[in-house]
């Protein structure tokens, strides 16, 4: 409950988002939520993993897990190049590695612009998208980092941090 | 400094006050020393000063009746019953809720008055004269220093002594032999020797002197009360003391029988203790006393500490891996150099590589703290649960010296405590069937915890009924995982203990619940990379033995590489490495392959299968196998090269990462690449569920 109230506060009048690419649609993330973004680097890769993980980088001695966003978005996978870069995202004080075609900008977008998720197609997941916002006329997909876990994996991460 | 930090101050002291205590009840209980009422009573007045400095008003003053009750034990008035220990506990109980929990409200104040009124009946009831703490107890110390002519005087100091010997209980007997000279110049109408007596008695001073009243005036007689400082200066100038050397103090061994007990020692390695007991020197009841005051010494010593926050050992841990994989990246380097300097580098590095180890000894022994407080906690519990059921058990605690890294213990006590719950409650009998069956109607659990071959081992033994095969048997037909015919070996039986939702206790008792437990108790030592494993004599008992890693941080590994992938695996857990024949390789229809290695026939797991990645070669015998082992079992990894050995930082990955039971984590290695560890033990157990599964 509280927690909703504080996402409201913090969309305040104008907010500043980190803008990237994947394909040919534009995303963003709360700057506040990105810690670094990082060009490709050596991924190791996990077994038994989720299907849109990666694997792990290592991010200054840190073991960090990087997720595919092509893969989560279930688009065709690309081949990495030099624009290819790794956001490192802050999630539940948990650093995640998101991988994208490119990183854009940061842009300020108006709290006004923002417009809540329409229903897409229950084919697609919604729930880590937060609203579609505008710069101008580019259209931005606004995403809640929160939520690139979904609900099953989110409590797994809760239960270690119980146990 | 702010309030809250003196709460958190006074928070953390009263914890360890309110364990002590706790121990203390348990343990006066069975002995009735006056000398443990003393020392409870310090701590309620401890608690009781703090309490009131920290604001907690309510526990100051429950604590001040308390401390008024026990004064009437320390005085006689009342005697110690299983009652009043009873209470006592309970009332720890509330202090503990009151502190940490706020404790305000109805329930504590019931709590708080039940107590009142159960104290109060013990202390009006019948006020028992005949109570084992005597009156007025008081420690005098005694110098007498006689003159050399006493002789000529007609005196013998000797029955001066025993005079003062029969006077009271002696605590401390030295005699100064110092000034006894050589036999030659021996005279044998000299006295030479002098005494330091601590006598405990009730009588009061005035009649200890009459013992010296003839001698007092020629010779130098010194007769102190030291009732007040005696208990509490047990010997903080001397620092540790070695066991021989309290006894001679003491009076029981002389320096010369020290001595040989020394020599032989040192011959057959044995505890200097068992052979004391043995040649005679001394009664084991003499022995326990020694090492009773041994382990008060101790005590004095470890609380000359310093409390540092948990976080900044954790931070340091976490720099010193840092240096680790620094020195590795280094190490590297080293390779790509030419020869000369990379030799050079190479042997500075060695250097570091020294210090750096330890140096994480040195961190890792900051991190390490004895076991003794976890295993002291059981005591309650034992005591507890036992009157409970109405079992009469007695928990023996040994090896309460053995460090083992702070995290481990804090996530030990759990299974600990689980386990001896179904001691108490599965595998103990009842009074009356021990007696049947010819045992001691009294039980005994003892907890255990030593080192060995770099590992700690913590066991827990009953001497109860033992494991019942054809119940695990039963249950498992019942559950399918065996079938009627199956001839099951009693090894492959106590495993299935450990599977989840197992158990053959026939009533639910709201002790030890139904099932859950040992499944739990086997996941929360596989997590701290440990092995249990059980041994089981009908009617003799069960012993339970926990082995664990000294350290959860850093592990020495064997990289290897498996197509472009560098993978780790605990070097504990290696046998060896072989290339194997053509030959020796074989599939068995529906299990897989199997290879012979020195005459026995070991799984082979094709590790790129396994990882679902490439590798160079895909024929055993055209690539390497290392052979590993865990639990005795042993298993053969496919690989493509040996890469060497190194110290390993573990980092742990999260479970949302992966599922797979085979990765107990990761490391960085060298080239800031990320290498994952490979878990012999889970990797073991997620091919045996697949089994199970298919």
């Amino acid at each position: 409950m509280d927690k909703d109230n504080k996402e409201k506060i913090s969309l305040g009048e104008e907010n500043q988002f980190v803008t990237f690419m994947i394909g040919s649609e534009t995303y963003g993330v709360e700057v506040l939520k990105v810690k670094e973004i990082l060009g490709m680097t050596d991924i190791t890769h996990v077994p038994n993993s989720l299907s849109f993980m990666r694997g792990v980088i290592n991010l200054r001695g840190a073991v960090v897990p990087v997720v595919d966003m092509r893969l989560k978005f279930q688009l065709q996978e690309k081949e990495y190049d030099t624009f290819t870069v790794i956001i490192i995202v802050e999630v539940r004080e948990r650093l995640i590695g998101m991988i994208v075609d490119t990183v854009s900008d940061v842009a300020s977008i108006p709290v006004s612009t923002i417009q809540n998720t329409p229903h897409f197609t229950s084919k697609i997941e919604t729930d880590f998208i937060k609203g579609i916002g505008q710069i101008e006329s580019l259209l931005v997909i606004i995403l809640d980092v929160d939520k690139i876990l979904n609900h099953e994996e989110f409590k797994k991460i809760e239960e270690d941090k119980t146990a | 400094m702010s309030e809250s930090g003196i709460i958190e101050i006074f928070q953390n002291e009263a914890r360890e006050i309110l364990d002590n205590i706790e121990n203390d009840l348990v343990v006066l209980e069975e002995t009735k020393s006056s000398e443990v009422v003393n020392r409870l009573f310090r701590y309620y007045h401890t608690l009781k000063g703090s309490s009131g400095i920290a604001g907690f008003t309510s526990i100051s003053e429950f604590t001040h009746s308390l401390e008024s009750c026990l004064d009437l034990v320390r005085s006689g008035k009342i005697s110690i019953t299983e009652d009043l220990i009873s209470i006592l506990l309970q009332s720890t109980d509330w202090i503990r809720g009151t502190l940490f929990e706020g404790g305000i409200g109805e329930k504590y104040d019931t709590i708080k008055n039940d107590i009142f009124t159960r104290l109060e009946v013990i202390r009006s009831g019948e006020a028992l004269p005949v109570s084992v703490v005597a009156d007025k107890i008081r420690y005098y110390r005694i110098k007498a220093a006689f003159a050399e002519n006493i002789f000529e005087f007609g005196i013998d100091p000797l029955i001066v002594m025993e005079d003062l010997f029969e006077s009271g209980e002696v605590v401390e007997n030295f005699v100064d032999r110092r000034k006894l000279s050589m036999l030659s110049k021996l005279d044998p109408e000299k006295c030479y020797f002098s005494w330091r007596v601590v006598v405990k008695t009730a009588k009061s001073i005035d009649k200890i002197k009459e013992v010296f009243l003839f001698v007092l005036d020629n010779n130098e007689i010194i007769i102190e009360d030291i009732t007040s400082e005696y208990v509490e200066n047990l010997d903080e100038k001397r620092g540790e003391k070695k066991l021989g050397d309290i006894l001679v103090n003491k009076g029981i061994v002389t320096e010369r029988e020290l001595e040989d007990v020394l020599n032989e020692q040192q011959k057959e390695n044995k505890k200097i203790g068992e052979i004391i007991v043995e040649k005679g020197f001394a009664t084991p009841k003499d022995l326990n006393t020694a090492l009773g005051i041994q382990d008060d010494i101790k005590k004095k010593i470890e609380s000359n500490t310093v409390r540092v926050d948990t976080m900044k050992l954790d931070n340091l841990m976490n720099l010193l891996g840092e240096i680790v994989i620094g020195q590795a990246s280094l190490n590297r380097i080293s390779e790509a150099l030419d020869e000369e300097q990379g030799y050079r580098l190479k042997n500075a590095l060695y250097g570091l590589d020294r210090i750096t180890r330890e140096f994480q000894e040195q961190i890792m022994s900051i991190r390490m703290i004895p076991i003794g407080p976890t295993f002291d906690q059981f005591k309650r519990f034992v005591r507890d649960m036992s009157k409970q059921i109405g079992k009469d058990i007695r928990l023996d605690i040994n090896g309460k010296d053995t460090e083992l890294d702070k995290t481990v213990i804090e996530r030990i006590s759990d299974p600990l405590k689980h386990m001896i719950r179904n001691s108490i409650d599965h595998g103990i009998e009842t009074s009356e069937e021990r007696m049947n069956c010819g045992k001691d109607s009294q039980s005994v659990i003892s907890l255990n915890a030593y080192h060995q071959e770099g590992s700690v081992f913590i066991e827990i033994k009953d001497d109860g009924r033992g494991l019942n095969y054809e119940k695990i048997r039963a249950k498992a037909i019942a559950k399918n995982i065996i079938s009627k015919d199956d001839e099951v070996s009693e090894e492959k039986l106590k495993s299935f203990i450990f599977l989840p939702a197992f158990s053959t206790s026939d009533s639910v008792s709201d002790l030890s619940g139904r099932g859950v437990g040992m499944d739990v108790v086997k996941s929360n030592i596989d997590a701290l990379r440990g092995t249990i494993e059980i041994d089981s004599i009908k009617g003799k008992g069960t012993t339970v033995r926990i082995k664990l890693p000294l350290t959860l941080a850093i592990i020495d590994g064997m990289l290897f590489r498996v197509g472009n992938s560098t993978y780790i695996v605990p070097l504990l857990s290696i046998v060896e490495s072989i290339q194997p024949k053509k030959d020796d390789v074989k599939t068995i229809k529906g299990k897989g392959e199997v290879v012979l290695v020195r005459g026995e026939y070991v799984s082979l797991i094709r590790l790129y299968d396994f990882f679902s990645t490439s590798a160079d070669h895909t024929n055993p015998w055209e690539s390497l196998l290392i052979i590993v082992e865990t639990n005795g079992e042993r298993l053969a990894l496919m690989i493509d090269d040996l890469i060497g050995q190194q110290q390993i930082v573990i980092k742990s990955l999260d479970s949302y990462i992966t599922q797979s039971s085979a990765i107990s984590g990761a490391t960085i290695l060298g080239d800031g690449s990320v290498a994952l560890i490979i878990d012999i033990h889970g990797l073991m157990s997620g091919l045996k569920n697949e089994k199970v599964i298919e």
